[in-house]
């Protein structure tokens, strides 16, 4: 049976998982991917509860929304970790500590 | 239903401008952009286009609070008084850019380009009225800063910047918006006011589900306004990015965060319920700490830029301090606050980003014996320092005085006391710049080229205010007090 329930134990995991894949991995392109699992868990809440229990349209329309904006979010990282790696020939974000003191 | 939307055009007059000169840049970059003389042009129309935002703004403050686009955005004094402040800070950071050696020659248009894009995410976030535009203001708002902080494409530095932000930024904004949702779930619809009418009605459970969303909301609001534990990116931000860049930094999108806070905390929370109590709680630790963090930690930097990164870390941290006794004492103090923390923060960068043009870094040590070879920047930077620890009868002074004033009115008395120790601790490092102007002699007799005559005017009539709000401040309160939130 699938109800409110399990769409919310579904998105808090994503939620988590990428929590968790921002803090462990060194990766700078699998942090991006880390950003874009919790956008989605948050998308996948707002549709699931228009779903479930309210009766509007505003959770399906935020959700296009953040698939929209998590696309430019992703170009524009993208493009800075492109411009990092020309730089340092890295992608290992222990090497953006230049800047600490 | 589709005139509804033209009818009110008046309303929206300042943003239609931002993105019709925005769109007019681009064409002119593309189209004239080998002719070194066009760039002139630009950086004119740049001024006339925000001077007319300005302006249009001023002629819709007169009008009373009015909702548009299907409720989804509010115009009202509030957000016209801030959206004023954000413009004028544009303007500044502007001219600084034009000026400055820190920018290519060849991306200056670009910095104008993106500085507009930011302002009109600033503007949108300053009016939001449900949770989709706050989104939208703060996404507009960020991801062009992410590309405005890696601007000297060819810096380490300035990379390593950009990547942190956009970074710390998708996290944070993400986190945001898991707590929304659940919000959104919870509350039953997006609209700023048919949430705050169903907070009323929360049984326990709703309860238990609402306090971490609103802690994760809050995270993200925290994050755009620098609050401390969400500061982290901030200082090597402001660091790394090119001078213009943090000067727009520290102003625009702190001030739409600050703007955005308050009309969460006057919606959501002016009636008494167990979710206030739990919001009151959040934003005094978070205003202790980023007062006392940011001031304390400035103390020991060796690059100014870096120490202005810090000290606007506390000035966030006191702003926050003004909303935690939620009512309009406490918003109008908190505006004026924007208002003057605007004009000292564009001198001091000013005088830093000019320095630092000239001798290559912003070292303390650059600044020894400036005020006998410019005496007149000597003392505007003496003056925006002074302000800035909060000494009379300086802009600074009464700033601080309204936040004190309206916290010990509500009782707030711990907090009050850490504000007054943390300006204590401020007057370390900001009078330590104006020792070492007055009393050190110069470190070398190189001759370096001025300031220039027009920058000089031009850094003088941006220390007026400070100078003025010190000492007519009443007037400026009234523009404040008109600025009060009128949702109902």
């Amino acid at each position: 049976m699938i109800n409110l329930g399990s769409y919310l134990a579904i998105s808090f995991a994503l939620f988590v998982c990428g929590i968790l894949v921002m803090i462990a991995r060194k990766n700078i392109i699998a942090m991006l991917l880390g950003i874009e699992l919790i956008l989605n868990a948050s998308a996948l809440n707002f549709a699931a509860y228009t779903k479930f229990t309210n009766n509007n349209l505003d959770g399906h329309i935020v959700s296009l929304f953040i698939i929209v904006i998590a696309a430019a979010e992703a170009a524009v990282g993208l493009g800075i970790v492109i411009r990092f790696f020309q730089l340092r020939e890295s992608i290992h974000i222990d090497d953006a500590a230049t800047l600490q003191n | 239903m589709y005139l509804n939307y033209l009818a009110n055009v008046g309303r929206y007059i300042p943003e239609l401008l931002l993105v019709v000169l925005m769109i007019g840049i681009i064409i002119l970059e593309t189209t004239y952009a080998e002719d070194e003389k066009n760039k002139k042009y630009v950086f004119i129309l740049t001024c006339v286009g925000l001077v007319a935002t300005f302006a249009s703004l001023v002629a819709n403050m007169s009008g009373k609070a009015e909702a548009i686009f299907s409720n989804s955005m509010i115009i009202d004094p509030f957000s016209t008084v801030m959206k004023m402040v954000m413009v004028l800070g544009t303007l500044g950071a502007v001219y600084l850019s034009t000026i400055s050696k820190d920018i290519y020659e060849s991306l200056k248009t670009e910095f104008i380009i993106m500085a507009i894009g930011v302002l009109i995410g600033g503007m949108i976030l300053a009016s939001a009225n449900n949770m989709l535009m706050l989104y939208l203001g703060i996404e507009t708002l960020s991801i062009i800063s992410y590309v405005m902080a890696s601007l000297k494409k060819n810096d380490e530095r300035s990379s390593e910047a950009g990547l942190k932000y956009a970074l710390f930024g998708g996290v944070s904004s993400g986190i945001m918006l898991f707590g929304m949702s659940h919000m959104f779930g919870v509350l039953g619809t997006i609209q700023f006011s048919g949430m705050a009418a169903n907070i009323a009605k929360l049984d326990h459970t709703q309860m238990l589900i609402m306090m971490p969303s609103f802690v994760l909301f809050f995270a993200g609001i925290g994050y755009k306004i620098a609050a401390v534990p969400f500061h982290m990116w901030s200082p090597d931000v402001y660091e790394g990015s090119p001078t213009p860049v943090t000067t727009f930094f520290a102003i625009v999108p702190k001030l739409a965060g600050i703007s955005a806070l308050i009309r969460v905390t006057m919606i959501f929370f002016l009636t008494p319920s167990a979710l206030r109590v739990g919001w009151v709680g959040l934003m005094m630790i978070m205003a202790a700490l980023t007062m006392t963090v940011g001031n304390v930690t400035a103390i020991g930097q060796k690059s100014v830029k870096r120490m202005l990164a810090y000290s606007s870390i506390s000035h966030a941290g006191i702003m926050i301090a003004g909303l935690v006794m939620i009512n309009d004492i406490g918003v109008r103090a908190v505006v004026f606050y924007g208002i003057t923390y605007l004009f000292m923060t564009l001198v001091a960068f000013y005088v830093t980003s000019i320095v630092q043009d000239k001798y290559g870094n912003d070292h303390f040590e650059r600044f020894q014996g400036l005020i006998y070879r410019y005496p007149f920047m000597g003392i505007v930077m003496s003056v925006v320092m002074f302000s800035l620890t909060g000494l009379p009868p300086l802009a600074g002074f009464v700033a601080k005085f309204n936040i004190l004033n309206a916290l010990i009115n509500s009782k707030y008395y711990s907090l009050a006391i850490i504000l007054a120790l943390n300006s204590v601790i401020s007057a370390f490092y900001y009078l330590k710049i104006v020792r070492l102007m007055t009393l050190k002699t110069q470190e070398s007799n190189e001759e370096i080229e001025g300031f220039g005559f027009l920058n000089q005017v031009i850094i003088i009539v941006m220390t007026a205010p400070v100078l003025i709000l010190g000492i007519f401040w009443d007037s400026i309160m009234g523009l404040a007090e008109g600025a009060k939130i009128f949702i109902k």
